[in-house]
């Protein structure tokens, strides 16, 4: 289940996050959310390490937390797309399926004449198509 | 990893006994120790001794089922015997060395018969442990020999192979060496041989699984891994490892055989044991990616074994002292990975991430388990406490032998009886044990080592959040400045980041250390950060009710708005508005006044924020001029300032404005204030509301003047010093310029908001003085031409001033400047500036041109006199064109009104004017040839296309050149001479005459052109002949234009091209009468000389023409003698009247195939109907002229 997906601007601010738990844990999602951006730092400034992942949008698992897995995404603008999932089994598939669908529902949100670059999404349109996208993630494998 | 013992952490070394001789032993022993693989050796004096080693580690076999004899028992009481491994590193021996002097063995038969013994008692002691024997026979001197018998009987005795009985020599050095090698070859194959054997014995039974308890094949696999160990073979010891690994992982639902909560520390001991063997051999041969994918599953296989609810601290214990374990490991061994190590990461065959491979992972996770640890340990303990329970005994609770099981030690009479624990025996115990650790600390520890490892690794978030919760550790401890200092700097980065929701919990921290530690300033400077945080209502409220909440609360409005309450009841020493709540220590009193200071990177200035603009740019001295003063505020609430002071660099312009709804307060400062005083009805800041604010200012002093600060005053004791910054160049609010909000400009006209300054630059004052530049048209090239320069005084008197002069070229040619133009090169200069003439007395002008510093080509700086008010000076500059070009004068005069240069302002008047340079004269010239003459010259034969041929001139001939003259101004001119002058003093090769010297002054009005002819006969034959340069003198007429001009006379001068002189063979000349009558026949003939010494034969042809009546011949060939004259004469009756063209004659030149006719204008004639009747007069050749030059 993913319980938190984020948006990540130029300067690591945040665009957009949100968490889809029950429980009340989203500062310490923020936290990994944060500091998962470390790790895309690390990738993005050595992409030697990253080898085949050369030119790739989808950048992984970022890193393990006790309970959760934080994979990443940069588009060429170099907006970063976190998600944190507290799947333990995850298929690459489904994670660059769900950044896809994502990152289609990132670009229709900015695209809107007034949202003004660098600034917080708050398009509840937005929203609400993040959290279907959350809903179906997994999904398609199954099926 | 210090908690291990020294067996688990270093590799196994070989053991071996030495027995006998104990004079060699420490040689033997250092030798051993240092050969690679080392042996460790027991040094054994006497044979006697070899029995209590051996009985002592039988005894301890005695008390439970020994694995060695027993392999069928079923019911082991326990999984691994603590002691076994140390057993086997320190005190079971793989090889037992007997050492018999040479003396004793071939000595007589009493002391044989003792060797006999001893070495059989000793092969009874270690036959059932299967441990090998060597004999040593050591040389007792250097010459000593032990006989051949002896040696073989011994062997025999012994049972032992021939190479396993060496002779040890040790008073010989090269022997001595010798056989220390072979007793290492020996002892070394022996204790392989051992292990082998002994490791061999077990894995039969592993393999043949004849038991029927997990716990044996456990303890069988961990045992044959020893051995291999000890053998070195590491990939047989990891595989029966990781065997032992996985069969304790399956235990953990079958086995019953503890009490639960013991069961499963048992095995989790256990694991933990085999875990770190497993570990350290994978970072021992490099496999760092296999040793992290092992932890993994490790962790993750044992994670949700958490054990019954009472002990869940133990679990969190033993998980953290995995992290732990790890984390060090990895630290140790990091140093052996080669530095380019580069897994493939976060891919799906590899998913194994970055930070993964760093202790600092495994340090922080540690902290994390840890902190679980004391949270179920403290819930424990508070049970237990409200239970009642009393510590029954857990002093007398100690491990027992096996690995990970605990007993109570009972005494009874002299001997000790391990009595078994129940689970709740345990739980206390362990709870007791527990609360002996101050557990804070240790993950204080741990979170630094995190803390500064990604530090390190640059990597600054994971470290942020290492040293929030290392902050978190030192807050709930009551360290207030460790926390705030490390708080600090986590804010610092979630400030430049933009993430709110984590400052805000971190500046809750920071803003409850402050209270706590009773320091005003920063609470309420913390306070007013987190309430002017762009938290909206809408932002996770609901999410924000963990317990993991600081001590701020959830970030929401409501927080905010209450903190801002708090801080405002504060400053305004308002009690009921305050928040009574330990707030005691918190007082802002007379004594202690508040002063906040908010500068340009403050995060405060979200909270205030000051711009001020001025209105103008550019103000003048004593002239007020608006400023606009904007505020804003993203604190929650309505914050009403009591009274605002504005100031600037120049202190007399510092003024306050003071909020009349609350006069009382600001009265009190009334009097200390500056002159100044405002007053507005409302100060009042509405969040993210501009609060704007126009006032005017007036500065006396030129110069910059700036606003420096905006000081709010809120409450009595408080104030907030906000640095003024510009509109234009105002950075964003750090925060807030993410959100998405209605952004509004500071000053109500946007366009100020996009340039207004903070600094305004004040005019010096006006100057009172008159500059007047004064030209007459346009300037004359080659003339003096004069610029009137007036200073004329209106009001200030000069003290002392000077006149800068500049001449710049108008087309951007660029300054000519003494800068440009080398002093050399003076022809550059087109336009120069020659002096500056007064117009004054000549005495006085002598002062004055002393002063004149400077005058060069383009520029010129000239001192002006002391002048008082309404008095004038004046002077004329002299500049002379070299050439016809615009050009712009600048004058600047600066002047002190003053003596004292220093107080008093200099003032500068500027003026510039645009001065036309024109040629006056242009001069033109024209060759002519005498009228119906035509010589023919050769180089005119060849069709020239090129226009800048030189003319050529007949040798000779006289030739006609008019020199004209036209006045191109537009004042009238006066001419004085015009003449051909001579470039060189060559002898002239021509004469010269002309028609008569002028004209004692001839005018020339505008657009006229003067004539005049002279006569040209070249004498001489060249290809080029210089005829000299025209010199015409003249001036601007002063009669007609009362001009400050010229005095002399101008002398303009204009090059005569070089001319052609040549021979002319042939001459051609028409001759008609001047005129015709209608009717009245006329002689018409063409003359052609012939000038060469040869027969030229010409053709000629005679056109027909209908006005004329003709008599001769139309054409022929006619043969011309040299230096002769043929004339073809005809007899013309005009048959018409008016102008008329005469029939046109062609000759031909056949030797030179020129062809010639007359020109229309040559053959034309006038036929007047009748007789006419001129007035005669004698000036016929002045007509004639004249009907030339049209």
């Amino acid at each position: 289940m993913i319980v938190c997906v984020a948006v990540v601007g130029h300067q690591n601010n945040p665009l957009y996050i949100q968490s889809f738990t029950e429980a009340d844990d989203a500062l310490k999602l923020h936290h990994i959310v944060h500091c998962s951006l470390d790790v895309v730092d690390e990738r993005v400034n050595n992409p030697k390490k990253s080898g085949p992942m050369l030119n790739e949008t989808f950048l992984g698992l970022l890193y393990p937390t006790e309970n959760y897995k934080v994979y990443g995404y940069l588009t060429n603008t170099k907006v970063k797309f976190i998600l944190v999932t507290t799947d333990l089994d995850v298929k690459d598939a489904d994670v660059r399926n769900f950044f896809r669908r994502f990152h289609a529902a990132y670009v229709d949100a900015v695209s809107n004449p007034f949202h003004v670059p660098g600034k917080k999404i708050t398009s509840r349109t937005f929203a609400d198509r993040v959290s279907s996208i959350v809903k179906s993630f997994g999904l398609s494998s199954t099926v | 990893m210090e908690d291990y013992a020294e067996e688990l952490r270093s590799p196994p070394v070989s053991l071996i006994a030495l027995v006998g001789c104990s004079e060699h032993h420490h040689m033997l022993s250092t030798y051993l120790h240092s050969e690679q693989p080392p042996i460790n050796t027991l040094a054994l004096p006497d044979f006697s001794k070899i029995s209590l080693l051996l009985s002592d580690s039988h005894r301890n076999n005695n008390k439970s089922s020994s694995p060695t004899t027993d392999p069928l028992s079923s019911s082991s009481s326990g999984i691994l015997k603590k002691d076994w491994f140390l057993k086997h590193r320190t005190r079971v021996p793989a090889v037992v060395a007997a050492l018999f002097s040479s003396d004793h063995i071939s000595g007589d038969p009493a002391q044989w018969l003792q060797v006999c013994t001893d070495l059989e008692n000793l092969k009874n002691e270690i036959r059932s442990k299967n441990i090998k024997l060597a004999v040593v026979g050591v040389q007792s001197s250097s010459s000593a020999e032990i006989s051949e018998d002896r040696m073989i009987a011994l062997r025999k005795r012994a049972e032992v192979d021939s190479k396993f009985l060496v002779i040890f020599n040790p008073y010989d050095d090269s022997q001595l060496q010798q056989s220390l090698s072979r007793l290492g070859t020996v002892f070394a194959e022996l204790a392989t041989t051992y292990y082998r054997d002994e490791g061999r014995r077990i894995k039969t039974r592993v393999e043949k699984k004849n038991f029927n308890s997990p716990e044996l094949h456990v303890r069988y696999c961990f045992k044959v891994a020893v051995y291999a160990e000890f053998r070195r073979d590491w990939a047989e010891a990891l595989r029966f490892y990781e065997d032992a690994y996985h069969t304790l992982r399956e235990m953990v639902g079958t086995t019953n055989r503890l009490p639960a909560i013991q069961r499963l520390v048992e095995i989790k001991a256990v694991a933990e044991q085999l875990y770190f063997k497993i570990s350290t051999l994978l970072l021992h041969g490099a496999k760092v990616v296999e040793a992290v994918t092992w932890f993994r599953q490790h962790y993750v296989s044992y994670r949700r074994l958490v054990g019954a609810p009472e002990a869940t601290f133990l679990h969190w214990e033993w998980m953290s002292k995995q992290f732990l374990v790890f984390a060090e490991l990895l630290e140790t061994s990091s140093k052996a990975f080669p530095s380019n190590f580069n897994p493939l990461l976060g891919t799906g065959e590899r998913p194994l991430t970055e930070w993964e491979f760093q202790p600092a992972y495994y340090y922080q996770l540690a902290a994390h388990y840890l902190k679980e640890k004391r949270k179920y340990l403290e819930l424990a303990v508070s049970i237990s406490e409200t239970d009642g329970e009393i510590d029954n005994g857990a002093e007398s609770v100690t491990p027992s032998i096996y690995v990970g099981q605990f007993a109570r030690l009972l005494e009874q009479g002299d001997t000790y009886v391990m009595q078994p624990l129940s689970d709740e025996e345990y739980t206390s115990y362990a709870i007791s044990e527990g609360k002996r650790y101050q557990d804070s600390f240790e993950i204080i520890v741990l979170l630094k080592k995190s803390y500064e490892s990604y530090n390190s690794l640059k990597a600054l978030r994971m470290a942020s959040l290492c040293g929030f919760q290392m902050a978190r550790e030192h807050f709930a401890m009551g360290d207030f400045n460790n926390a705030k200092q490390l708080l600090d700097g986590v804010a610092s980065l979630y400030r430049q980041e933009g993430w709110v929701t984590l400052l805000w919990d971190v500046l809750g921290y920071l803003q409850d250390c402050s209270r706590k530690s009773g320091t005003v300033k920063e609470f309420i400077e913390y306070s007013l950060e987190m309430a002017a945080l762009p938290i909206s209502s809408d932002t996770e409220v609901h999410s924000f009710r963990s317990k993991d909440v600081g001590p701020a609360g959830p970030a929401s409005l409501s927080q905010r708005e209450i903190i801002h309450n708090e801080v405002f009841g504060l400053v305004s020493g308002d009690a009921s508005r305050a928040i009574a709540e330990n707030n005691d220590d918190l007082k802002i009193t007379g004594d202690s006044p508040l002063r906040l200071e908010i500068d340009l990177v403050s995060p405060l200035r979200s909270a205030l924020l000051a711009t001020v603009a001025f209105h103008e740019q550019i103000i003048k001295p004593g002239v007020p001029a608006l400023i606009t003063l904007s505020l804003l505020s993203h604190l929650p609430l309505t914050v009403n300032i009591d009274q605002l002071q504005i100031q600037f660099n120049q202190s007399e312009c510092n003024f306050t404005i003071i909020n009349s709804e609350r006069t009382e307060s600001a009265r009190m400062t009334n009097d200390q204030q500056g002159p100044r005083v405002e007053s507005a009805p409302s100060l009042a800041l509405v969040t993210n509301k501009w609060l704007r604010l126009t006032y005017a200012v007036m500065s006396e002093q030129s110069g910059k003047l700036e606003c420096i600060y905006v000081a709010a005053k809120m409450g009595p004791h408080f104030t907030i010093c906000c640095r003024a910054e510009s509109p234009a160049s105002m950075d964003e609010l750090p925060l807030w310029k993410f959100e998405d909000r209605v952004e509004t400009f500071p000053t109500r006209d946007p366009a100020l908001a996009f340039s207004g300054q903070k600094a305004s630059q004040v005019e010096e004052p006006d100057p009172q003085v008159d500059l007047i530049l004064d030209s007459a048209g346009p300037a004359l090239v080659g003339e003096s031409f004069m610029v009137p320069v007036t200073v004329a005084s209106k009001g200030h008197a000069i003290f002392s001033g000077e006149l800068k002069i500049n001449l710049v070229d108008v087309r951007g040619g660029g300054l000519f400047s003494p800068r440009e133009a080398e002093p050399s090169s003076m022809e550059n200069h087109h336009v120069e500036l020659l002096g500056v003439i007064g117009l004054d007395e000549e005495d006085e002008s002598q002062v004055w041109a002393d002063k004149i510093t400077k005058i060069q080509q383009s520029f010129g700086l000239v001192s002006v006199p002391k002048l008082g008010n309404a008095e004038s000076w004046s002077c004329n500059l002299e500049i002379k064109w070299h050439r016809p070009k615009p050009v712009m004068l600048f004058v600047s005069l600066g002047y002190f009104t003053d003596s004292n240069e220093l107080t008093s302002p200099k003032v500068h008047v500027h003026k510039s004017l645009q001065i036309e340079g024109k040629n006056a004269i242009q001069i033109s010239h024209i060759f002519m040839l005498p009228f119906r003459q035509d010589p023919l010259l050769l180089s005119t034969i060849k069709p020239s296309s090129d226009a800048g041929e030189p003319a050529s001139l007949p040798l000779n001939g006289s030739s006609l050149l008019i020199i004209s003259a036209k006045n191109c101004s537009e004042v009238p001119l006066q001419l004085q001479s015009i003449s051909v002058e001579d470039d060189d003093d060559n002898e002239r090769q021509f004469t010269l005459q002309h028609s008569g010297d002028l004209l004692g002054s001839a005018q020339l009005m505008p657009g006229e052109e003067f004539r005049k002819v002279f006569t040209v006969v070249p004498e001489l034959k060249a290809s080029k002949l210089k005829l000299g340069t025209v010199s015409l003198r003249w001036k601007r007429n002063l009669e007609t234009n009362n001009h400050p001009s010229t005095v002399g006379w101008i002398l303009t001068k204009h090059e005569l091209p070089e001319i052609i002189v040549e021979i002319s063979p042939l001459v051609v000349n028409l001759e008609s009468p001047p005129y015709a009558i209608l009717g009245e026949p006329f002689k018409y003939q063409v003359k052609i000389r012939n000038h060469t010494q040869l027969l030229q034969e010409v053709k000629f042809s005679l056109a027909d023409s209908q006005s004329f009546l003709l008599s001769g011949s139309h054409s022929d060939t006619i043969f011309i003698l040299p230096k002769s004259e043929h004339i073809l004469s005809y007899k013309i009756v005009p048959l018409t009247s008016g102008l008329q063209q005469l029939p046109r004659v062609t000759v031909t030149s056949q030797r030179y195939l020129a062809e010639f006719q007359p020109s229309l204008a040559a053959s034309s004639i006038f036929v007047f109907p009748c007789e006419p009747h001129f007035k005669k007069s004698d000036n016929g050749d002045k007509r004639k002229e004249s009907v030339m030059a049209e």
